[in-house]
């Protein structure tokens, strides 16, 4: 019989926390991103000539949205390697 | 005849990885722990954690690259330029050009502010690609988070030098409430714009941290799974060479962006 501790406790809902974290805070980022690129195509299709700054404004406006999905990974990263107990 | 060559070394490069990398034992506990060491010189406890050695000798180091380059390229300057004049020509031209379409004419007082965050971001972000073990500065909270502040002094700056000290403060009051054609400064919006002020600045060096130190992360963990055996360069041509240069452009096209929407 494996006794489980308090410590362990902490541990098991840290990393439950981080796959949570992870798993909900992509959709958001992914959904927008996608979007994005498939306007991009779009454009790109219409007037191929300005194919340089449709990437361009694409990938700005890409990081912009990601930020939040940046975010759910720093507090992932944080569960699993510095929440110690 | 050629081909052949090229495909029999490959070959014997995948066998001569194999044979090494089954002799790899996956370790995985140590990686939180190695990107999070923080030094403390002469047993005394530095401030704000203490200061992290590997990323000051990493930015010093890329530093001092970015300087030496710069002096050989500029070391005799022509008319006609070598090859190397022209790359930096190239470079400092793309970079007037993007700053000039964003902001105008005196967009170009911010290009050199963009150009070198840009090419010092990039090559901190390809520091990972050298396989001596370092760390990529920019995966150390502390470098991206001083770029940040860096970006955002030099756009209220500008704000306050272009738009004048009266217009930049009653900017926090927007939108404006109309009441009979007579504009008054709204109080309740001010903490709202004070707070996105503030959440530029952190998600600003907070995107470029994450993305880097997520990368660099994913790329130990899927080497250690395989054993070091061939996915490795290809993680590394994506996470290392393609997202350290878009990371590299977007952070500093939102550095311009930033200073273009409160200049205007």
């Amino acid at each position: 019989m494996v006794e489980i501790t308090g410590a362990e406790i902490i541990r098991a809902a840290a990393m439950l926390g981080a796959g949570l974290a992870m798993g909900f805070g992509a959709i958001g980022p992914g959904v927008g991103e996608g979007y994005a690129a498939g306007k991009a195509c779009e454009g790109v299709a219409r007037e191929p000539e300005n194919a340089g700054l449709i990437t361009r404004t694409m990938l700005v406006g890409q990081a912009v949205s990601e930020s939040t999905g940046i975010y759910s990974l720093v507090i992932a990263l944080l569960l699993i390697f510095v929440v110690k107990a | 005849m050629k081909k052949k060559i090229i495909w029999a070394s490959v070959i014997a490069f995948l066998i001569l990885e194999i044979l090494i990398g089954i002799n790899i034992k996956p370790d995985m506990s140590s990686i939180g722990e190695a990107r999070h060491k923080f030094h403390s010189i002469a047993g005394h406890e530095l401030p704000f954690g203490g200061i992290n050695v590997p990323t000051m000798y990493v930015t010093w180091g890329v530093m001092a690259f970015i300087i030496i380059l710069a002096l050989l390229a500029m070391r005799n300057v022509k008319l006609v330029p070598g090859r190397l004049q022209l790359v930096f020509e190239m470079f400092v031209g793309a970079f007037d050009k993007l700053c000039s379409d964003t902001l105008g004419e005196r967009g170009r007082k911010f290009m050199p502010l963009v150009a070198s965050l840009f090419i010092f971001i990039c090559l901190c972000n390809w520091v990972g690609l050298i396989p001596l073990g370092w760390e990529e500065p920019t995966s150390d909270l502390n470098t991206t988070l001083g770029l940040g502040i860096i970006c955002f002094f030099v756009s209220h700056g500008a704000a306050i030098r272009y738009k004048g000290i009266k217009k930049y403060i009653l900017d926090y009051f927007e939108p404006m409430i109309e009441i009979k054609g007579v504009k008054i400064p709204n109080v309740v919006f001010m903490p709202l714009n004070v707070v996105g002020e503030i959440g530029k600045l952190i998600s600003h060096s907070f995107r470029l941290y994450g993305n880097i130190l997520g990368g660099a992360i994913i790329m130990q963990v899927v080497s250690n799974l395989v054993r070091y055996i061939a996915l490795p360069v290809g993680l590394n041509l994506f996470f290392g060479l393609f997202v350290g240069a878009v990371q590299a452009f977007v952070f500093s096209m939102l550095a311009l962006t930033y200073v273009s929407v409160l200049v205007e």
